[in-house]
């Protein structure tokens, strides 16, 4: 296995140098970027191995993250300028979940009322972009406090559903989660929670009962929130007819499901797409420009990290015990049932819940709260000498 | 775990499989409502040559990306139009593929002849096809009213109210009673099946009586003792009547061996027109002798029954599209294709000698025209109570044929007035310019 990272990062570095050269040539300033996160990966990389944790999501997760670089370079540079500070910060934050242990600590419900803090104070002070009051400023830093939120209640799901004793109060912790989420109209986050949520439940002792109860919780959950939404019905309807709403809800859908056509199988080639037609192309609509312009090829590369990397994060969950092994599968869940929601939303597997694409989507949270659950997954793998 | 791993596992295999679906196999690329669809029309296409390299059509950068210039407006018929609006159509749409993808096509036709076609029908409706004889190439192809390539949305909405289907490409898809311009076709046959004494004088009072009818010269003028050439000459119907009953159904045989009731296969769609199954009475007969009944033609048809008759007997495809060049791919080269050999070579030659004595002495002769030695016959298809279609059909030189052509002009009058005048100037014209 060190054999082939260090392989993969010695031609990565070669391949590098040479683009660095080229940029340097051509007199492109954006040169330091991928000079910055590609030292980055390697430092983090380094410092992961040298305290006796597993690297393996590196390489990998640097590889999507490069992806997305390109991609929002070729968007707009300026959206790759703020993404690559995003990513530094993300960075600092891998580095912190590799080196402050999460577990063992004394106050169990401190995770959880820090994440439902951060969604009150949020659905109190927040401000609201695209429909959802998603956002909060503190010092003239705006950030999504969610991103943060989802991995706390994680780390008390870990605590809580791990205990000999089952009781319920995750439940009602989940349901003050939804119900906040609900409040800043941001329903995609609360889908995913739930849905983490209820297999770390069936995962921790499987009953026909508990599977029915999360059944009717989600039918009335989906029932209910499209009765009192209207841009979850315009949502669903998107999903199941999206030929009728060519112009209004179906809009987004419709003009993804061209762009991955248009991309066939090899593509049409970086900066040959037609992406200002996507709305929200940086965000949620990434995959879109991605299989356009590298067509299904580049979607299955995409797909195979994103599997490399659950498959890493599983391996890891697998030695370990408690509530340990309930927190690494569940930011491991957290992340690709994420990856699920939105390549699905955008393919028609599920109705579109507007979540950004783990690792590759424009966002400074988005993209540190990503790689803090890497480095809390690799602080974990110290823990279970799988390492 | 292991459940754990196995059902991420669907759920990646979920997200290939729709991949896979909506990448590849989905049938979503010329949904209205993709904008991809329409970029075709902005981006740069290859030209479409004529013969000497002048650009037919041609992509000019503008502000919303590129638009197509085409040379004349007669062009419509042929080369087509390209537009975001209003459809592809013709050879624009035949090598989409190839032009799409920045080759060119270069054509047979000539660029000055199309315009001199174009000038010399002028406002009649009407059609002008010009052929090469001896190869089949299509060096003019006119058929009025036409579309103006490069004004369609200013004048769409008077295309569409004309009366005169300004839509309708006359060569090939306007289906008409021939008229007297079958009959080179009825004496050939009456030549090869030994209908009638070559030698023969024939008598012409005027009128024919047959079973089921009369069949009465134009204007029921007497010719008196005539020769078979002259009676092609002053296209008698006494004499091709007579000549048709004796054929009777061999007749029919000759109008398709010489591409009548088929589509001739040029690139552009064309109609097959109608040949009767069979022959009723001599009556009907002498009517299908004189190119009325039921008989129906284009114009590219007869246009390649004359090229037929000046190359010797043998039936030439016409064609449009001389080369299909650039890329990376292989040039593709068309090469002129026999369909078949008509009428021996002699026969040819005596309905080319009665063609050049009509156009020395008879029906076809223009008094411009008097240094240029052409064969020619016109036609008048009587329609009953509307103007009479007129026709003519010809072409020059008679000793070594360089341009064939075909004319109609819908309810112009007599063959002689109204076509050949206009198919004689553009034969000259030709001529002239290859002198």
């Amino acid at each position: 296995m060190g054999l082939l990272y260090r392989t993969w990062f010695g031609l990565t570095g070669w391949l590098l140098a040479a683009v660095l050269c080229l940029f340097v040539v051509q007199g492109q300033v954006v040169w330091w970027q991928p000079a910055a996160l590609w030292t980055l990966f390697a430092v983090l990389w380094f410092v992961t191995r040298t305290l006796g944790a597993d690297p393996g999501a590196l390489p990998v997760a640097a590889a999507l993250v490069f992806c997305g670089w390109l991609f929002l370079t070729r968007l707009d540079p300026a959206f790759a300028h703020s993404h690559s500070w995003g990513v530094l910060l993300g960075g600092l934050l891998y580095l912190f979940g590799l080196l402050v242990p999460v577990t063992g600590w004394p106050l169990t419900r401190l995770w959880g009322g820090a994440a439902l803090a951060l969604l009150a104070v949020t659905a109190l002070w927040g401000e609201a972009s695209g429909g959802a009051r998603a956002w909060l400023t503190v010092h003239g830093v705006r950030f999504q406090p969610v991103e943060l939120a989802k991995v706390f209640f994680v780390l008390y799901l870990g605590k809580s559903l791990s205990r000999k004793r089952p009781s319920w109060e995750p439940v009602l912790f989940l349901g003050g989660f939804c119900l906040l989420l609900a409040w800043q109209r941001d329903l995609g986050p609360a889908v995913l929670m739930f849905l983490v949520f209820c297999w770390l439940l069936l995962q921790q002792s499987f009953s026909w009962y508990k599977l029915l109860a999360c059944t009717a919780a989600a039918l009335v959950g989906f029932y209910g929130s499209v009765r009192l939404f209207t841009h979850v019905e315009n949502r669903v309807l998107a999903w199941l007819k999206p030929w009728e709403y060519l112009e209004s809800k179906g809009y987004q859908v419709v003009q993804g499901l061209f762009a991955l056509r248009a991309g066939g199988l090899v593509g049409q080639g970086l900066g040959q797409s037609l992406v200002h037609v996507i709305p929200q192309a940086h965000t949620d609509y990434l995959l879109a420009v991605v299989g356009e312009e590298f067509g299904f090829l580049g979607v299955c590369a995409l797909l195979i990290c994103y599997f490399g990397l659950a498959f890493w994060a599983l391996r890891i969950a697998d030695g370990l015990a408690g509530e340990e092994q309930v927190i690494a599968l569940g930011l491991t869940l957290l992340q690709h049932l994420q990856v699920f929601l939105v390549v699905g939303g955008m393919l028609r597997l599920v109705p579109f819940t507007g979540l950004t694409l783990p690792l590759v989507s424009y966002g400074s949270t988005s993209i540190g709260s990503q790689l803090w659950m890497l480095g809390l997954l690799a602080g974990l793998s110290r823990r279970g000498g799988q390492g | 775990m292991r459940k754990s791993f196995l059902t991420i596992a669907c759920l990646y295999g979920m997200m290939l499989v729709s991949a896979f679906y909506w990448q590849l196999c989905s049938d979503i690329d010329s949904h209205p409502a993709n904008p991809r669809y329409y970029l075709v029309f902005q981006r740069e296409r290859g030209t479409i040559f004529d013969r000497q390299g002048r650009p037919l059509a041609y992509s000019s950068a503008g502000e919303q990306g590129y638009r197509r210039t085409y040379a004349a407006p007669s062009l419509s018929h042929v080369v087509g139009y390209f537009h975001e609006r209003y459809g592809v159509t013709g050879l624009e749409q035949l090598f989409h593929a190839e032009l799409s993808a920045g080759r060119s096509v270069f054509t047979t036709l000539d660029l000055d002849l199309q315009k001199k076609a174009e000038e010399l029908l002028g406002g009649s409706t009407g059609a002008l096809v010009a052929v090469r004889p001896a190869s089949g190439e299509i060096l003019a192809l006119v058929s009025q009213p036409c579309l103006d390539g490069n004004a369609l949305e200013e004048n769409w909405a008077a295309y569409l109210a004309d009366v005169r289907s300004p839509f309708l490409n006359r060569v090939t898809h306007g289906l008409y009673p021939p008229g007297s311009v079958v009959k080179t076709i009825v004496l050939a046959a009456a030549a090869v099946e030994e209908a009638a004494e070559l030698e023969d004088k024939w008598d012409d009072g005027g009128t024919l009586d047959l079973v089921g009818g009369t069949v009465r010269n134009f204007r029921g003028r007497a010719h008196g003792e005539i020769s078979l050439a002259q009676a092609l000459a002053v296209s008698s119907n006494v004499v091709f009547g007579q000549l048709a009953g004796e054929l009777g159904e061999k007749l029919l045989s000759y109008f398709r061996l010489f591409g009548l009731g088929q589509p001739v296969g040029c690139e552009l769609s064309n109609q097959a027109g109608l040949v009767p199954e069979s022959i009723a009475s001599p009556y009907h007969a002498a009517q299908l002798g004189i190119g009325q009944g039921e008989l129906l033609v284009t114009p590219l048809q007869m246009a390649q029954v004359a090229c037929a008759l000046a190359n010797r007997g043998v039936l030439m495809r016409p064609y449009l599209v001389q080369e299909v060049r650039g890329g990376w791919r292989l040039r593709q080269i068309t090469r002129p294709q026999i369909v078949g050999q008509a009428v021996p070579a002699w026969v040819a030659e005596l309905v080319k000698a009665a063609m050049t004595l009509t156009a020395r002495e008879g029906t076809a002769r223009v008094e411009r025209a008097a240094d240029l030695d052409y064969a020619g016959k016109t036609g008048t298809a009587q329609l009953g109570s509307a103007p009479d279609h007129a026709w003519f059909i010809g072409f020059a030189p008679t000793d070594a044929p360089q341009i064939a052509v075909a004319v109609v002009v819908e309810h112009g009058g007599t063959g002689a007035h109204a076509a050949a005048p206009i198919g004689v100037e553009l034969m000259l014209h030709a001529v002239q310019m290859s002198e």
